[in-house]
């Protein structure tokens, strides 16, 4: 048990180191009075289903984007994965490969499988 | 991972709408897949929506009741989790409607709800925001504003946004505007993306000069077939030499008189939201293609292939796949008319009508992309019958067409009001959101409200 939790541990890291190196280039001198009219809500990891890797997945997504665009999406792991290399391919993520990626896909499938019933239908009666 | 996820109905509709059907309400499909067969199911449903549902026998298994559906939010979380926001966020930035429905705040992009797209002319507070990447600051000297025209071109020139104004005729037309994922929350299984419902469209008086003029000015060689626009939003990740977005047109469009280099809206100095001081706007196509903060457009020999204009972006599939399979590339072709689309905006989605209301009066919008909308029809009944709205020409070209009608109700009760445009050649919205794909274009399915009388 403390070997794996060391093992996530250890992953977790990595990814943070690893998005962290994305997110310090996004913020070159007086970049952040540029988001002056609009400040994103802090997110935290916690508002997201439980299952392993929750912490790497939303660190690692987070250094660019707000979780809440990972969390309204439902895919399957083979479309999952496409959209890891689409992220590389047409934003410049950090490549993920072996276990790293891994761990990130097995959260993703689980927290955000697919789903087959359309999302697009709200109704304001249930605000009561 | 000792946390209880507790499971929502809409969570059990997600997973299979039939088997929650049964287990929420004993309701049970006929061998028609429609309807109740047990009264007792339909008896848990109305009480819980709070009234009788006329035409219950015409409601597809299923389909959650609109007054069950749940609001779109963050996924669904562990019972001792922070608190997460529930249903929508709504927007809260300087000079915009707190009406509108955030999707994503980084990138900030949100939603007009239909109800807010009753205006004849959407006001700049109510007018949908799309970003791909950061929102730069406002520019402080808007007419010095520089612009570069250059590739395929027999005169390359860069010309300021002042020098724009007052070399080039100025035109004013009123136009929708609309997202290419407009309508993506409606396929199944979900497509990947932002989940705009209907509301990624809006349509405002935009002015400034017809792009065909001045290309024509560049002069665009016989090579030059398509466009490529470049604007000054820093991508997300903060890396300088990667564009955001960059998306084009075939010259032909670009070569319309509607399509245009805008720095008004509404009589109003182009919002910095909305891609002032200078934008693109490319009319009845994918609003990618109408680059907001524009710097340059490049005449390209080829097909654009900048950021948004390759594999399954903004692009539709040629041969119909599997909905959920893996898309093959070679597969997909560029959206570029956006498809016919209707949308209720008055009353809103789950208006409560006073006991004994018979008629009501509708209000609607409705646009095809690059083709005009020849008739509206309304429904009550879930598709069975279908009556004529009063529809409105538009102003001009790209315009959309208003409509009206008045409906007249059998009883009190549960309602749902549908509405289906059919587009100048003839093809309808469809029930369901049609020719799934991964990124989810050209969803236009019936816009479909609830309103409960007495």
């Amino acid at each position: 048990m403390t070997a794996i939790r060391k093992g996530r541990a250890a992953v977790a890291a990595r990814l943070l180191v690893l998005a962290m190196t994305t997110s310090a280039l996004s913020l070159p001198p007086g970049a952040a009075s540029a988001q002056q009219t609009f400040t994103p809500r802090e997110e935290e990891p916690e508002e997201f289903p439980d299952a392993p890797g929750r912490e790497e997945t939303f660190y690692f997504c987070t250094a660019c984007h707000n979780f809440k665009l990972v969390a309204q999406q439902g895919m399957s792991r083979p479309r999952w994965d496409g959209t890891l290399d689409f992220m590389t391919e047409r934003h410049g993520m950090p490549k993920l490969e072996g276990k790293d990626r891994d761990v990130i896909l097995d959260y993703l499938e689980q927290a955000f499988p697919e789903t087959t019933a359309t999302p697009g239908w709200q109704n304001p009666f249930l605000k009561r | 991972m000792s946390g209880k996820i507790e499971r929502s109905i809409e969570e059990l509709y997600l997973e299979d709408p039939e088997r929650a059907d049964a287990r929420i309400f004993g309701r049970k499909a006929g061998t028609n897949r429609r309807g109740f067969l047990e009264s007792a199911g339909l008896a848990a449903v109305g009480a819980a929506v709070g009234g009788a549902i006329p035409f219950s026998q015409n409601m597809p298994a299923g389909l959650i009741p609109a007054a069950f559906a749940q609001d779109k939010g963050a996924a669904p979380a562990p019972a001792a989790a922070p608190a997460a926001p529930k249903g929508p966020i709504h927007l809260d930035f300087p000079g915009k409607d707190k009406g509108l429905v955030v999707i994503g705040e980084k990138p900030l992009v949100a939603e007009t709800p239909e109800h807010l797209l009753n205006d004849d002319t959407t006001p700049i507070d109510k007018f949908y925001i799309r970003n791909n990447g950061q929102i730069p600051d406002e520019a402080k000297d808007p007419d010095k504003w520089v612009i570069k025209i250059d590739g395929e071109v027999n005169k390359p020139f860069e010309i300021t946004l002042g020098e724009l104004k007052s070399k080039y005729k100025a035109q004013t037309l009123r136009m929708v505007l609309e997202c290419g994922g407009n309508g993506r929350s409606f396929f199944t299984p979900r497509a990947s993306g932002n989940q705009w419902t209907n509301g990624g469209a809006g349509c405002a008086e935009w002015t400034g000069v017809r792009l065909a003029d001045v290309l024509k000015a560049a002069g665009v060689k016989p090579s030059g077939i398509y466009t490529a626009h470049y604007a000054a939003d820093v991508h997300l990740s903060g890396d300088p030499n990667r564009p955001t977005l960059s998306r084009g047109v075939r010259i032909a469009k670009a070569m319309e008189p509607e399509s245009m280099i805008v720095w008004g809206m509404n009589g109003k100095p182009l919002p910095n939201i909305h891609g002032g001081p200078v934008r693109l706007l490319i009319p009845g196509w994918a609003g990618s293609a109408s680059q907001k903060w524009l710097t340059r457009i490049s005449i390209r020999d080829k097909e654009h292939d900048g950021p948004g204009m390759t594999g399954t972006s903004y692009r539709l599939a040629i041969k119909p796949m599997v909905p959920g399979d893996k898309a093959d590339p070679k597969n997909f072709r560029i959206l570029e008319s956006m498809p016919v689309r209707s949308i209720i905006t008055a009353p809103a989605n789950g208006a409560k009508l006073a006991a004994g209301t018979r008629d009501v009066a509708l209000r609607g919008a409705s646009w095809a992309g690059d083709l005009s909308v020849q008739r509206v029809d309304i429904s009550i009944d879930y598709g069975q019958s279908w009556q004529a709205a009063k529809l409105e020409k538009p102003k001009n070209k790209f315009d959309w067409q208003r409509w009206t009608a008045t409906l007249k109700l059998p009883s009190d009760g549960y309602f749902e009001i549908w509405s289906r445009a059919t587009d100048s050649k003839g093809k309808m919205q469809p029930h369901v959101a049609p020719n799934w794909n991964p990124s989810g274009y050209g969803g236009n399915p019936f816009h479909r409200i609830a309103v409960l009388v007495g």
